[in-house]
Protein backbone atom coordinates (compact mmCIF):
# COMPACT_ATOMS: atom_id res chain seq x y z
CA UNK A 1 0.00 0.00 0.00
CA UNK A 2 1.51 3.36 -0.98
CA UNK A 3 0.53 5.92 0.78
CA UNK A 4 1.52 9.95 1.19
CA UNK A 5 0.30 9.88 4.17
CA UNK A 6 3.36 10.25 7.29
CA UNK A 7 1.32 8.37 9.70
CA UNK A 8 0.75 5.52 7.67
CA UNK A 9 3.83 5.29 6.06
CA UNK A 10 5.30 5.09 9.43
CA UNK A 11 3.23 2.23 10.58
CA UNK A 12 3.76 0.38 7.32
CA UNK A 13 7.65 0.42 7.99
CA UNK A 14 6.87 -0.26 11.70
CA UNK A 15 4.82 -4.03 10.37
CA UNK A 16 7.67 -4.38 8.32
CA UNK A 17 9.23 -6.21 11.39
CA UNK A 18 9.02 -9.09 13.08
CA UNK A 19 5.86 -8.90 16.12
CA UNK A 20 8.04 -9.58 18.93
CA UNK A 21 10.64 -7.07 17.47
CA UNK A 22 7.93 -4.48 17.61
CA UNK A 23 6.81 -5.28 20.86
CA UNK A 24 10.30 -5.77 22.63
CA UNK A 25 11.19 -2.61 20.87
CA UNK A 26 8.08 -0.89 22.54
CA UNK A 27 8.95 -1.98 25.51
CA UNK A 28 12.58 -0.77 25.46
CA UNK A 29 11.33 2.79 24.95
CA UNK A 30 8.57 1.92 27.48
CA UNK A 31 11.37 1.04 30.38
CA UNK A 32 13.28 4.35 28.96
CA UNK A 33 10.04 6.74 29.20
CA UNK A 34 9.51 5.07 32.95
CA UNK A 35 12.50 6.03 34.77
CA UNK A 36 12.41 9.50 33.97
CA UNK A 37 10.35 9.35 36.85
CA UNK A 38 13.35 9.53 38.44
CA UNK A 39 14.06 13.49 38.29
CA UNK A 40 11.38 13.69 40.98
CA UNK A 41 13.01 12.02 43.71
CA UNK A 42 16.30 13.81 42.60
CA UNK A 43 14.69 16.73 42.96
CA UNK A 44 12.85 16.46 46.24
CA UNK A 45 15.44 14.63 47.91
CA UNK A 46 18.45 17.18 46.85
CA UNK A 47 15.87 19.67 48.53
CA UNK A 48 15.60 17.74 51.78
CA UNK A 49 19.58 17.19 52.04
CA UNK A 50 20.07 21.20 51.37
CA UNK A 51 17.32 21.94 54.48
CA UNK A 52 19.35 19.61 56.22
CA UNK A 53 22.07 21.24 55.82
CA UNK A 54 20.72 24.66 56.56
CA UNK A 55 19.04 23.00 59.79
CA UNK A 56 22.26 21.51 60.93
CA UNK A 57 24.16 25.03 60.44
CA UNK A 58 21.54 27.31 62.45
CA UNK A 59 21.38 24.26 65.31
CA UNK A 60 24.83 22.19 65.48
CA UNK A 61 23.67 20.38 68.45
CA UNK A 62 20.77 18.42 67.35
CA UNK A 63 22.08 17.31 64.10
CA UNK A 64 21.74 13.76 64.58
CA UNK A 65 18.08 13.97 65.15
CA UNK A 66 17.49 16.67 62.52
CA UNK A 67 19.63 13.83 60.01
CA UNK A 68 17.20 11.04 60.94
CA UNK A 69 14.35 12.92 60.20
CA UNK A 70 15.93 14.26 56.85
CA UNK A 71 16.31 10.48 56.14
CA UNK A 72 13.57 9.38 57.11
CA UNK A 73 11.60 11.81 54.45
CA UNK A 74 13.85 11.32 51.69
CA UNK A 75 13.14 7.81 52.48
CA UNK A 76 9.68 8.77 51.31
CA UNK A 77 10.69 10.66 48.27
CA UNK A 78 12.16 7.80 46.63
CA UNK A 79 8.71 5.55 46.49
CA UNK A 80 8.21 6.98 43.07
CA UNK A 81 11.64 6.43 42.05
CA UNK A 82 11.32 2.61 43.18
CA UNK A 83 7.84 2.44 41.86
CA UNK A 84 9.25 3.24 38.13
CA UNK A 85 12.53 0.85 38.75
CA UNK A 86 9.81 -2.11 39.24
CA UNK A 87 7.95 -1.76 36.10
CA UNK A 88 10.92 -0.51 34.19
CA UNK A 89 12.54 -3.94 35.11
CA UNK A 90 9.24 -5.83 34.27
CA UNK A 91 9.23 -4.53 31.07
CA UNK A 92 12.72 -5.76 30.81
CA UNK A 93 13.19 -9.04 32.58
CA UNK A 94 9.58 -10.61 33.12
CA UNK A 95 7.74 -8.61 29.96
CA UNK A 96 4.28 -9.93 29.96
CA UNK A 97 3.39 -8.58 26.64
CA UNK A 98 5.99 -10.27 24.21
CA UNK A 99 3.35 -13.48 24.23
CA UNK A 100 -0.12 -11.63 24.03
CA UNK A 101 -2.03 -12.56 21.55
CA UNK A 102 -3.90 -9.90 19.42
CA UNK A 103 -2.99 -6.95 17.36
CA UNK A 104 0.97 -6.17 17.63
CA UNK A 105 0.94 -2.35 17.08
CA UNK A 106 -2.01 -2.50 20.38
CA UNK A 107 0.65 -4.52 22.43
CA UNK A 108 3.83 -2.21 21.79
CA UNK A 109 1.83 0.89 22.34
CA UNK A 110 0.60 -0.69 25.62
CA UNK A 111 4.15 -0.82 26.50
CA UNK A 112 5.25 2.54 25.74
CA UNK A 113 2.07 4.09 27.32
CA UNK A 114 3.15 1.88 30.60
CA UNK A 115 6.14 4.09 30.63
CA UNK A 116 4.64 7.13 29.77
CA UNK A 117 2.22 6.76 32.59
CA UNK A 118 5.01 5.95 35.41
CA UNK A 119 6.28 9.90 34.87
CA UNK A 120 3.91 11.12 36.83
CA UNK A 121 6.35 9.51 39.58
CA UNK A 122 8.21 13.25 38.99
CA UNK A 123 5.74 14.73 41.14
CA UNK A 124 5.13 12.78 44.72
CA UNK A 125 9.04 12.74 44.49
CA UNK A 126 9.55 16.45 44.22
CA UNK A 127 6.75 17.28 46.52
CA UNK A 128 7.15 14.64 48.93
CA UNK A 129 11.15 15.63 48.99
CA UNK A 130 9.79 19.29 50.11
CA UNK A 131 8.16 18.19 52.82
CA UNK A 132 11.25 16.68 54.40
CA UNK A 133 13.34 19.33 54.03
CA UNK A 134 10.26 21.70 55.39
CA UNK A 135 10.01 18.67 58.15
CA UNK A 136 13.85 18.30 58.54
CA UNK A 137 13.99 22.20 58.99
CA UNK A 138 11.19 22.69 61.55
CA UNK A 139 13.10 19.88 63.81
CA UNK A 140 16.10 21.51 63.71
CA UNK A 141 15.20 24.86 65.33
CA UNK A 142 12.55 22.84 67.52
CA UNK A 143 13.75 19.33 68.20
CA UNK A 144 11.42 19.35 71.31
CA UNK A 145 8.12 18.66 68.99
CA UNK A 146 10.16 16.00 66.68
CA UNK A 147 6.82 13.75 66.87
CA UNK A 148 4.23 16.34 66.19
CA UNK A 149 6.18 17.55 63.12
CA UNK A 150 7.27 14.33 61.94
CA UNK A 151 3.42 12.94 62.06
CA UNK A 152 2.39 15.69 59.76
CA UNK A 153 5.24 15.36 57.34
CA UNK A 154 4.13 11.36 56.96
CA UNK A 155 0.26 12.28 56.34
CA UNK A 156 1.27 14.95 53.59
CA UNK A 157 3.31 12.88 52.03
CA UNK A 158 1.12 9.54 52.07
CA UNK A 159 -1.47 12.10 50.15
CA UNK A 160 1.16 13.48 48.11
CA UNK A 161 1.91 9.94 47.54
CA UNK A 162 -1.85 8.87 45.93
CA UNK A 163 -0.97 10.03 42.17
CA UNK A 164 2.02 8.24 41.80
CA UNK A 165 0.10 4.90 43.03
CA UNK A 166 -2.84 6.01 40.67
CA UNK A 167 -0.07 6.26 37.96
CA UNK A 168 1.03 2.57 38.88
CA UNK A 169 -2.45 1.39 38.09
CA UNK A 170 -2.73 2.10 34.88
CA UNK A 171 0.85 1.05 34.23
CA UNK A 172 -0.16 -2.70 35.65
CA UNK A 173 -3.09 -2.50 33.89
CA UNK A 174 -1.62 -1.59 30.67
CA UNK A 175 0.77 -4.64 31.22
CA UNK A 176 -1.46 -7.50 32.79
CA UNK A 177 -4.75 -6.55 32.35
CA UNK A 178 -4.88 -5.30 29.32
CA UNK A 179 -8.71 -4.61 28.46
CA UNK A 180 -7.41 -2.76 25.03
CA UNK A 181 -7.09 -5.87 23.61
CA UNK A 182 -10.83 -7.42 24.11
CA UNK A 183 -12.07 -4.52 22.20
CA UNK A 184 -9.86 -5.83 18.44
CA UNK B 1 2.98 -8.98 10.14
CA UNK B 2 -0.70 -8.80 10.01
CA UNK B 3 -1.84 -5.35 8.37
CA UNK B 4 -2.80 -2.85 10.53
CA UNK B 5 -6.32 -2.37 11.36
CA UNK B 6 -7.87 1.10 11.75
CA UNK B 7 -9.25 -0.30 14.93
CA UNK B 8 -6.25 -1.57 15.99
CA UNK B 9 -4.74 2.07 15.76
CA UNK B 10 -7.67 3.42 17.55
CA UNK B 11 -6.66 0.86 20.37
CA UNK B 12 -2.76 1.43 20.17
CA UNK B 13 -3.45 5.34 20.34
CA UNK B 14 -5.36 4.66 22.95
CA UNK B 15 -2.87 2.88 24.95
CA UNK B 16 -0.48 5.80 24.58
CA UNK B 17 -3.43 8.39 25.04
CA UNK B 18 -3.96 6.87 28.95
CA UNK B 19 -0.42 6.60 29.68
CA UNK B 20 -0.17 10.18 28.59
CA UNK B 21 -3.29 11.63 30.59
CA UNK B 22 -1.53 9.93 34.06
CA UNK B 23 1.97 12.55 33.59
CA UNK B 24 -0.92 15.19 35.06
CA UNK B 25 0.01 13.12 38.08
CA UNK B 26 2.90 15.43 38.60
CA UNK B 27 1.27 18.36 39.42
CA UNK B 28 -1.06 17.26 42.71
CA UNK B 29 2.17 15.21 43.70
CA UNK B 30 4.30 18.22 43.90
CA UNK B 31 1.51 20.70 45.05
CA UNK B 32 0.17 18.50 48.29
CA UNK B 33 4.09 17.83 49.16
CA UNK B 34 4.14 21.58 49.03
CA UNK B 35 1.20 21.35 51.62
CA UNK B 36 2.88 19.08 53.40
CA UNK B 37 5.82 21.03 53.96
CA UNK B 38 4.23 23.79 55.23
CA UNK B 39 2.26 21.79 57.62
CA UNK B 40 4.89 20.31 59.17
CA UNK B 41 6.47 23.72 59.10
CA UNK B 42 3.41 25.13 60.48
CA UNK B 43 3.54 22.23 63.50
CA UNK B 44 7.15 23.07 64.67
CA UNK B 45 6.51 26.89 65.10
CA UNK B 46 2.77 26.54 66.64
CA UNK B 47 2.76 22.33 68.23
CA UNK B 48 -0.61 22.87 70.28
CA UNK B 49 -2.58 24.10 66.61
CA UNK B 50 -1.17 20.77 65.66
CA UNK B 51 -5.11 19.36 64.96
CA UNK B 52 -6.55 22.83 62.87
CA UNK B 53 -2.74 22.74 60.97
CA UNK B 54 -3.55 19.27 59.61
CA UNK B 55 -7.27 19.84 58.88
CA UNK B 56 -5.92 22.76 56.64
CA UNK B 57 -3.52 20.75 54.82
CA UNK B 58 -5.67 18.15 54.28
CA UNK B 59 -8.42 19.82 52.97
CA UNK B 60 -5.70 22.16 50.53
CA UNK B 61 -4.77 18.51 49.57
CA UNK B 62 -7.79 17.31 48.53
CA UNK B 63 -8.32 19.72 46.66
CA UNK B 64 -5.33 19.37 44.55
CA UNK B 65 -6.11 16.18 44.39
CA UNK B 66 -9.01 16.95 41.87
CA UNK B 67 -7.14 17.25 38.59
CA UNK B 68 -4.91 14.04 38.89
CA UNK B 69 -8.39 12.53 39.47
CA UNK B 70 -9.33 13.45 35.95
CA UNK B 71 -6.71 12.43 34.67
CA UNK B 72 -7.10 8.94 36.15
CA UNK B 73 -10.63 8.90 35.06
CA UNK B 74 -9.86 9.43 31.49
CA UNK B 75 -7.13 6.82 31.45
CA UNK B 76 -9.75 4.66 33.18
CA UNK B 77 -12.15 5.59 30.24
CA UNK B 78 -9.75 5.18 27.62
CA UNK B 79 -8.74 1.44 29.11
CA UNK B 80 -12.33 -0.09 29.97
CA UNK B 81 -14.74 2.22 28.16
CA UNK B 82 -13.23 3.53 25.12
CA UNK B 83 -15.92 5.80 23.41
CA UNK B 84 -13.49 5.90 20.21
CA UNK B 85 -13.65 1.95 18.94
CA UNK B 86 -17.54 2.70 18.80
CA UNK B 87 -17.49 6.21 17.16
CA UNK B 88 -15.79 4.17 13.71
Amino acid sequence: MESTNFIMRFLNWLMTFDRKALILAASAIGAGLAMIAGIGPGVGQGYAAGKGAEAVGVNPKSSKQTTMVMLLGAAVAETSGILALVVALILLFGNPLVNLEGAAIVIAASAIGAGFSMIAGIGPGIGQGYAAGKGTEAVGRRPKYQPGIVRAMFLGQAVAQTTGIYALIISLVLMFANPLLRLL
Amino acid sequence: MEPITGRALILAASAIGAGLAMIAGIGPGIGQGYAAGKGAEGVGRQPEAQGDIVRTMLLGAAVAETTGIYGLIIALILLFANPLVGLL
